[in-house]
């Protein structure tokens, strides 16, 4: 078996772990951070593979299926992103170039399944239900889900396979201005996943804590590991050492002491 | 404390906890447009209904159909409801009065609220504190970052999910109730809140980028780059400009994909006109 084919493969098996995402504990598989280690991993490049990966997840932070709506397929999108910066040794911020459509086209096909495929299969379970048939429902289950793996997984494995061998053009024929342009881009970016994440958590009485974050990082110079753990502190203390979860009842009386 | 809800007699050991626990872990992937999580619902909770009742029952073949109908919950907390639905069922099997339609009531009635708070809690801010803590790692090019986001995701993850089956089985649905009586879900929201804000905070100046250095302010020998000026105002302005413009953005009720699309669009276009000018 000669390398392309071997790399091909070993994607394969990367990209079916990512869309094993929701196999167990909906535990993150699919966010680039980790695929973008696998995929170096089987690249043979994780330094290369995690660069690409943290620069992939601030791209999809804001990405999480909040009720109905389902996020782009992140998994395609960092494989082959990842895959392609690796290949062609080209520049972190072009990932997202790939990333992006490759993603989109992706969530056609998952859209197709879980929109046709998965409700005939529910409706066979009903069937199953009413038989009293706990296997048929167990079945039901486990081919929805390897039909959504394997095809998916293919796909990520076939668009590697192919497009590696036309990256070399695609790359030489880049004109400075989008390369420039997309390293903006991936400054901004990052913005609109935190903004999508702030709206989501926000009330009044929480927006000084965001702040409080911003300013220990751009006048502190803290990390967000030490931002994280001042928050912390600052949290226990709210929660335990003052009124502020007291009965209602109490609270109020204070309220009357002090006005 | 009587509970009159649940019946005396526990038919369900440890290890029939435990196949609801794993096979719960795979809530999410038969996601369908249809009935959502209905498949894998009923994944999780047919382990009980196959125990608690006669086999070929008319009320087991009610459970089994219940089992499929919608479903929509953060995967992390469906274990409560699966722990408080088994109980249920269980009454049910042992009590010719009981009226099953309390058991879809219960789950509907409950699904959203959970799902309210785990979708911000666990899936929101949760995953944000571990990418805040991991992404450091991984731009340096080390896998730790990989290593430690699935570590602090998943590790209080699995723990919500055992011990919410656990309590769910335990007290029924007085469980919820008296959680939030007690003021403990308040307590969880508000000290996770104030992390995961800060963290995002804290990642809106460190990984937020928008170098201004080629616009020049001044002529000749007194030019002068305009991040310099705003350096003098406020570190890191810039970033929280642009986080404060994509904050009012997200308001206006566009989809994601076409702020992030239009967000490339101009980044480029800016580019190329700059590139004219030169």
């Amino acid at each position: 078996m000669d390398n392309l084919m071997m790399q091909t493969v070993f994607i394969f098996f990367v990209s079916a772990f990512g869309y094993c995402n929701s196999c167990f504990n909906s535990a993150l598989f699919n966010r680039p951070l980790v695929l973008g280690a696998l995929t170096g991993l089987a690249l043979g490049d994780v330094a290369t593979g995690c660069q690409v990966g943290a620069t992939l997840e601030l791209v999809y932070l804001g990405a999480q299926a909040i009720g109905a709506s389902n996020p782009p397929d992140m998994t395609s999108g960092s494989v082959i992103g990842t895959a392609y910066v690796i290949a062609a040794g080209t520049d972190v911020a072009e990932a997202v170039a790939i990333a992006v459509p490759v993603s989109l086209l992706m969530s056609m096909w998952s859209n197709f399944l879980m929109a046709v495929v998965g409700p005939i299969m529910a409706a066979k379970a009903d069937q199953y239900a009413l038989a009293c048939n706990r296997r048929g429902i167990d079945l039901m289950h486990w081919g929805f889900v390897l039909i959504q793996v394997i095809s998916a997984a293919a796909f990520c494995a076939a668009g590697f396979y192919v497009g590696t061998q036309a990256i070399q053009g695609i790359v030489d024929s880049i004109p400075a201005f989008i390369t420039d342009g997309l390293n903006y881009a991936m400054g901004i970016i990052p913005a609109i996943g935190f903004a999508m994440l702030v709206r989501m958590i926000i009330s009044k009485k929480l927006a000084c804590f965001l702040f409080m974050g911003f300013l220990l990082v751009a006048y502190g110079g803290m990390n967000v590991v030490g931002v994280t753990a001042v928050a912390a502190v600052i949290a226990a203390v709210l929660v335990f050492n003052t009124g502020l979860f007291a009965p209602t009842q109490v609270a109020s009386d204070v309220d009357d002491n002090e006005f | 404390m009587s509970e009159i809800k649940i019946a005396p007699e526990r038919k369900l050991t440890d290890r029939d906890l435990r196949r609801v626990f794993w096979r719960s872990c795979m809530l999410d992937s038969s996601w369908n447009y249809e009935r959502q999580q209905n498949i894998g619902y009923s994944f999780g909770i047919v382990p009980v209904i196959e125990k608690v009742y006669e086999p070929g029952s008319e009320k087991q073949k009610r459970a089994y159909a219940r089992s499929l109908d919608f479903m929509a919950i953060t995967p992390q907390l469906s274990t409560l409801l699966m722990g408080i639905d088994a109980a249920m069922e269980e009454e049910n099997a042992a009590n010719d009065e009981f009226d099953d339609s309390a058991i879809t009531a219960v789950k509907t009635s409950l699904m959203g609220p959970l799902a309210g708070i785990g979708d911000s809690l666990i899936a929101g801010t949760l995953r944000v504190i571990g990418t805040g803590i991991a992404i450091g790692f991984a731009q340096q090019g080390s896998p730790l970052g990989a290593i430690l986001l699935l570590l602090i995701f998943n590790i209080p993850g699995l723990l919500i999910r055992w011990f919410g089956l656990k309590f769910g089985y335990q007290y029924g649905s007085t469980f919820i109730t008296d959680a939030a009586k007690g003021g403990l879900m308040e307590k969880v929201t508000f000290a996770v809140s104030v992390v995961g804000l800060a963290a995002i905070g804290g990642m809106v100046a460190s990984y937020v980028s928008l170098d201004l250095s080629m616009i020049t302010v001044g002529s000749g020998d007194f030019a002068q780059p305009i991040s310099d000026y705003f350096d003098m105002i406020m570190p890191c302005l810039p970033q929280l400009i642009v986080f404060g413009f994509m904050y009012w953005i997200m308001g206006k009720k566009f989809k994601t994909t076409w702020v992030l699309v239009g967000t490339i669009v101009v980044c480029i276009a800016a580019c190329w006109i700059g590139s004219m000018m030169a």
